[in-house]
């Protein structure tokens, strides 16, 4: 399984670590399993899938940009609908088998991000991130713990996660703006704008926290940012506005 | 002779150009068509200039370009009013008058065209990340553009819009509601008397594909930016097969809402799309075609 990243180009990371994930070139290709996936545009690309026999990918509903006419889709079954709901998570994912074409996009500039998961990791993403994944890939869900995540955390409160068990499997998500990964060490702390949150290791730990801002004699401000400990990868974007399709 | 065909905007170009000078596409990029036979459109250059009759517009701008129009005496462009960037105070502007105020206004189309008069400089761009398309527009050629594309046209050519037919119908009697998911009218352009130059704006990338005779097509309604006049579109209504989901609300429906494409024509899309409506079930809707998985 491959990602699509240019070979022929040298990592871009910042003095303070953080490596920018490799912009796909059009119409790049890869292959998951015995399908491709083709990246095309580089706005708000679309990730077009050439799906084999034997193979399927998950999606929330919504991200569908076109298919063959021949593409089956099916309801996934998901734990906890009420929960998921009132977190505001996606409460319909759809699965489409191959064989067939079926293309994915969606609705802010922005880059995908390709993340090949070998068997047994486990990565969290953002709510309404992720745009499809391999159908050896299991998905869940998991709470931030905490309630000043739940009241003041801005990256909502429950988060997607990916799991693989005994195969790999292809994870595509759609970063806002630009995407920005930095790997932390054990114990090492960074914090985050918590919109501009993308993913992580399930290894780091997210919770929010308060920095107290005065302003003038008696006034005080609260910002809540999200502390990201290591051992593992955090992934940023840089737009965290949503500039949604709204006309 | 020149047999050059510029490959995006189909016309009769001149391959000399770094640029097709009709509609902006660079001449020398080779195709970026996908697997499965979208061609991508190639962004118009940074300041590539278009030319139509005595006048030009110069397109600034990769992420949100804007177009610049230099206007000859005696030519005019076209526009909705919310596009104007800034204009030269030399440039005569006026209301352009239009037929079905009372619908286009219930429609959610623009109300107010403005007519740019040359001689001057106007400068026209949307709001939103994207792409400008320019369509060169031979003579008797029309072509159909989902509402909210336009950007501005040239004088010769003539707006019109019709109605969709692309409809569904959601809740009771006593509450029901209507939806269009790719808008209740389209804008409709048309090169009666001459050639003319008709620019739009995209959201995201676009991709264009040829439909053969017959061919068909599933796509998200709110994605469509143009079509040829001969293509067909009816609703598409697709029902996954359910694994045990249930809605605790039994008026609620598990359904893609989709367009069927059928060919012959082009037909053109762009990757930021709206978001389908809520999953309440369907009353009453157009002529659709079904599929249930």
């Amino acid at each position: 399984m491959t990602c699509g990243a240019p070979l022929d180009v040298r990592d871009k990371v910042s003095d303070s670590g953080w490596r920018e994930a490799p912009r796909l070139r059009d119409m790049t290709e890869f292959r998951f399993s015995a399908s491709t996936c083709q990246v095309e545009g580089e706005l708000v690309p679309v990730a077009e899938i050439a799906l084999a026999p034997q193979d399927a990918v998950y999606f929330e509903h919504h991200v569908l940009l076109w298919k063959d006419e021949s593409v089956p889709l099916e309801s996934m079954k998901t734990a906890g609908g009420m929960k998921r709901t009132i977190g505001g998570m996606p409460h319909i994912v759809t699965v489409a088998h191959g064989s067939g074409r079926i293309a994915f996009s969606r609705d802010a500039p922005g880059e995908l991000v390709v993340l090949p998961l070998h068997p047994g990791m486990e990565l969290d993403v953002r709510e309404h991130a992720f745009l499809l994944a391999s159908h050896s890939i299991q998905y869940s869900f998991v709470r931030i713990k905490g309630l000043a995540n739940l009241l003041h955390g801005g990256s909502g409160m429950f988060m997607d996660r990916f799991i693989t068990a005994q195969y790999p499997g292809l994870l595509l998500l759609h970063g806002n703006g630009n995407v920005l990964e930095r790997t932390l060490g054990p114990g090492e702390k960074i914090l985050v704008e918590p919109g501009g949150f993308l993913y992580k290791d399930s290894t780091v730990t997210m919770q929010a926290v308060q920095m107290q801002l005065k302003t003038g004699v008696f006034g005080r401000h609260g910002m809540y940012l999200a502390e990201m400990t290591g051992p593992g990868r955090v992934g940023i974007q840089s737009m965290y506005v949503h500039h949604g399709s709204e006309e | 002779m020149n047999t050059y065909v510029c490959r995006y905007c189909r016309q009769p170009s001149d391959p000399s150009q770094p640029t097709c000078p009709l509609c902006g596409a660079p001449v020398d990029l080779r195709d970026t068509i996908s697997d499965s036979g979208w061609t991508e459109q190639p962004p118009i250059r940074d300041m590539a200039k278009l030319q139509f009759g005595q006048s030009h517009a110069q397109i600034a701008g990769t992420t949100v370009p804007v177009a610049e129009f230099n206007l000859a005496q005696g030519e005019m462009v076209y526009f909705s009013h919310h596009v104007l960037l800034w204009a030269d105070p030399a440039t005569r502007l006026q209301n352009m008058s239009m037929r079905g105020g009372w619908k286009r206004m219930m429609a959610g189309l623009p109300l107010i065209m403005v007519e740019a008069h040359g001689p001057g400089h106007i400068a026209l761009s949307d709001n939103h990340a994207g792409e400008v398309i320019g369509l060169p527009l031979q003579h008797g050629q029309s072509i159909w553009v989902k509402e909210h594309r336009f950007l501005a046209a040239t004088g010769n050519v003539r707006y019109d819009w019709s109605d969709n037919n692309v409809w569904y119908t959601t809740g009771d009697q006593n509450e029901q509601e209507w939806h269009y998911p790719m808008g209740q009218f389209g804008d409709v352009f048309s090169a009666t008397d001459r050639p003319g130059l008709l620019l739009l704006h995209a959201k995201g990338n676009t991709f264009i594909r040829d439909l053969k005779p017959g061919e068909t097509l599933l796509v998200q309604p709110s994605s469509l930016v143009y079509h040829d006049m001969s293509v067909r579109i009816h609703l598409h209504l697709e029902y996954p097969r359910n694994q045990g989901f249930a809605f605790w609300r039994n008026n609620w429906d598990y359904r893609n809402i989709l367009v069927r494409l059928t060919g012959p024509g082009r037909v053109a899309v762009q990757s930021i799309f709206e978001r389908p409506e809520a999953m309440e079930a369907i009353t009453n809707h157009s002529y659709a075609t079904r599929h249930r998985w």
